[in-house]
């Protein structure tokens, strides 16, 4: 399907691979596309920056809430993780709560994150005229599929999914 | 967003499962987490497979075939 993809998407996918990579995730997931679009330039990251946010603020949200290993969650719980990871680098090392998931290999897409890349597809082929696949309509296909994480990295910095994807929806839909 | 002192309960016994999984989810992972290093710990202080499969509940078999892979002690 790629072939149909604009240079500038088909980075952004391959972006995708390093974002989750740098968050040591172990699969490429919805929230690693977004941070992608907001790192490679095109019609994404425009859509991203007009809505006031951009790829520093949503990486370092994600850091915080978008990982597996949930900070805000176990806050809820009353577990300080900041804590945790200073006591267990104190006896353990650096990195050592963070250094056993460290990510091999190629990694893959989660179901989301294929469906996010479907439903982009299938918006364009609805575009009138040049049935290509651009970094826009990447981002409308992540945030049509209301993934959990992405949804509460947007909150977390005041954004609003649908917002954003309106943002967009003139210039793909 | 986080309330870390006076959201306790309410996240451990969310109404709202997404909230309730969510916080599920983490200390799973950092249960995770922590067991492997206390695992790699209790190893090189010499810890037998048994000793540490009956610290944490588990079998002995469990506990090898979850943490021995790839370790040149073992």
């Amino acid at each position: 399907m790629f072939e149909r993809f604009t240079d500038e998407a088909k980075q952004a996918v391959v972006s995708a691979q390093q974002q989750a990579r740098d968050l040591r995730a172990d699969r490429i997931e919805p929230v690693h596309l977004l941070l992608a679009l907001a790192a490679v330039p095109g019609p994404g990251r425009e859509a991203i920056e007009a809505a006031g946010l951009d790829h520093h603020r949503l990486r370092t949200a994600a850091e915080r809430s978008g990982t597996a290993l949930d900070a805000d969650a176990l806050a809820a719980l009353g577990i300080d993780l900041d804590q945790v990871r200073a006591a267990t680098e104190a006896t353990f090392g650096p990195g050592a709560l963070d250094g056993g998931a460290a990510p091999r290999g190629h990694l893959r897409f989660t179901a989301g994150s294929k469906k996010a890349l479907e439903l982009s597809l299938r918006l364009a082929m609805r575009r009138p005229g040049r049935r290509v696949i651009d970094s826009g309509c990447l981002l409308h296909g992540v945030l049509s599929l209301a993934d959990p994480v992405v949804v509460r990295v947007l909150h977390q910095l005041d954004g609003d999914p649908d917002v954003l994807r309106a943002r967009i929806e003139p210039d793909v839909a | 967003m986080a309330t870390p002192t006076h959201d306790v309960t309410a996240a451990a016994a969310a109404d709202d499962p997404a909230v309730g999984l969510r916080a599920v989810r983490a200390l799973r992972e950092l249960a995770e987490r922590l067991e492997v290093l206390q695992v790699a710990s209790a190893r090189r202080r010499g810890w037998s497979w048994q000793q540490i499969a009956d610290a944490l509940g588990v079998t002995r078999q469990a506990a090898h075939k979850k943490h021995a892979h790839g370790r040149k002690d073992d």
